[in-house]
């Protein structure tokens, strides 16, 4: 087994400050599995429930929970599937096997991509800052999916129950994405935890 | 800044989101080699460039990555509707 790191490694962690305004968490090692088949045919919907254990979010914008994995809407017919670190091979295996011979396809994105939640009492001002989309509670309840850009490079937020932002944010951006966070949170102050 | 309403993601988004693709309902020839060179390049080159309506693609190309119709008036900017690809647009400027 080769050792495995993030794609946010090597960065430089800012100096402990004791109330910081915005907290970031690494979800490290996530799987991610892109999967995109006919949302309108009842066969591939429920062999992919059944694999799952919880059903494909249909509506724009939203997402569905079960347990350790998460599912994010991200187009009619694409979906995008957090699940449990190191357990994407078998869940694709297991898609495979289920949607054989459907019009499909499951992609492991896992090493392109890494999962950031950021939380703290200034995460409203540092989003007015960072995305274009209004994160806004009253624009983003629990568990909206929204693909858009955070400081001009593409992200997927996600609100989670406790009012945080998770962040999906792809592996070649994620220097920049660090920079960017530690310049508009100076003034905030920022933890990583 | 646009405000476009995206018909996938059924929602207004930034301009920053979109990227612009060029004129729509522009059908691909379906037999290439039967047209002549002046033809050809009508289909690839030349465009209609209204002033006013205009019918055209856009790529949501940091949300959901779908290509979507606007028409779009050129002088003034007002985004009268957008519609999914293969729809067919309500907004004309013609005369009922
Ligand atoms: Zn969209």
């Amino acid at each position: 087994m080769t050792s495995m790191q993030t794609p946010l490694h090597n960065i430089t962690l800012p100096a402990s400050v004791s109330d910081a305004g915005v907290v970031m968490r690494e979800d490290k090692f996530r799987g991610h599995l892109n999967l995109r088949g006919n949302p309108q045919d009842a066969a591939f919907t429920d062999a992919v429930a059944q694999v799952l254990g919880v059903a494909l979010p249909l509506a724009p914008n939203t997402s569905a929970e079960q347990g350790s994995t998460r599912i994010y809407w991200l187009c009619p017919n694409e979906w995008l599937l957090l699940v449990a670190e190191g357990t994407q091979g078998q869940v694709e295996a297991d898609l495979r096997a289920a949607l054989a011979h459907q019009h499909i396809a499951v992609t492991d994105l896992s090493s392109g991509q890494t999962l950031v939640n950021l939380s703290g009492a200034k995460l409203d001002e540092l989003m007015m800052k960072s995305a274009v989309y209004d994160c806004h509670a009253s624009n983003f309840p629990v568990g909206k999916v929204v693909q858009t850009t955070f400081a001009k490079a593409g992200a997927t937020i996600y609100k989670c129950e406790d009012g945080s932002f998770d962040l999906v944010i792809r592996r070649s951006f994620s220097d920049y994405f660090f920079l960017w966070l530690k310049d508009a949170s100076k003034e905030y102050g920022l933890s990583v935890i | 800044m646009l405000h476009i309403y995206c018909p996938y993601c059924e929602e207004m988004r930034e301009e920053e989101e979109f990227s612009y693709a060029g004129e729509a309902h522009i059908a691909r020839p379906l037999d290439p080699e039967s047209l002549t060179d002046a033809q050809w390049g009508d289909y690839v080159f030349f465009r209609t460039n209204p002033r006013g309506l205009h019918h055209e693609m856009w790529n949501h190309a940091a949300g959901c990555r779908r290509y979507f119709n606007v028409t779009r008036d050129t002088q003034t900017y007002v985004i009268h509707e957008t519609y999914k690809m293969g729809e067919q647009p309500s907004v004309t400027g013609e005369k009922p």
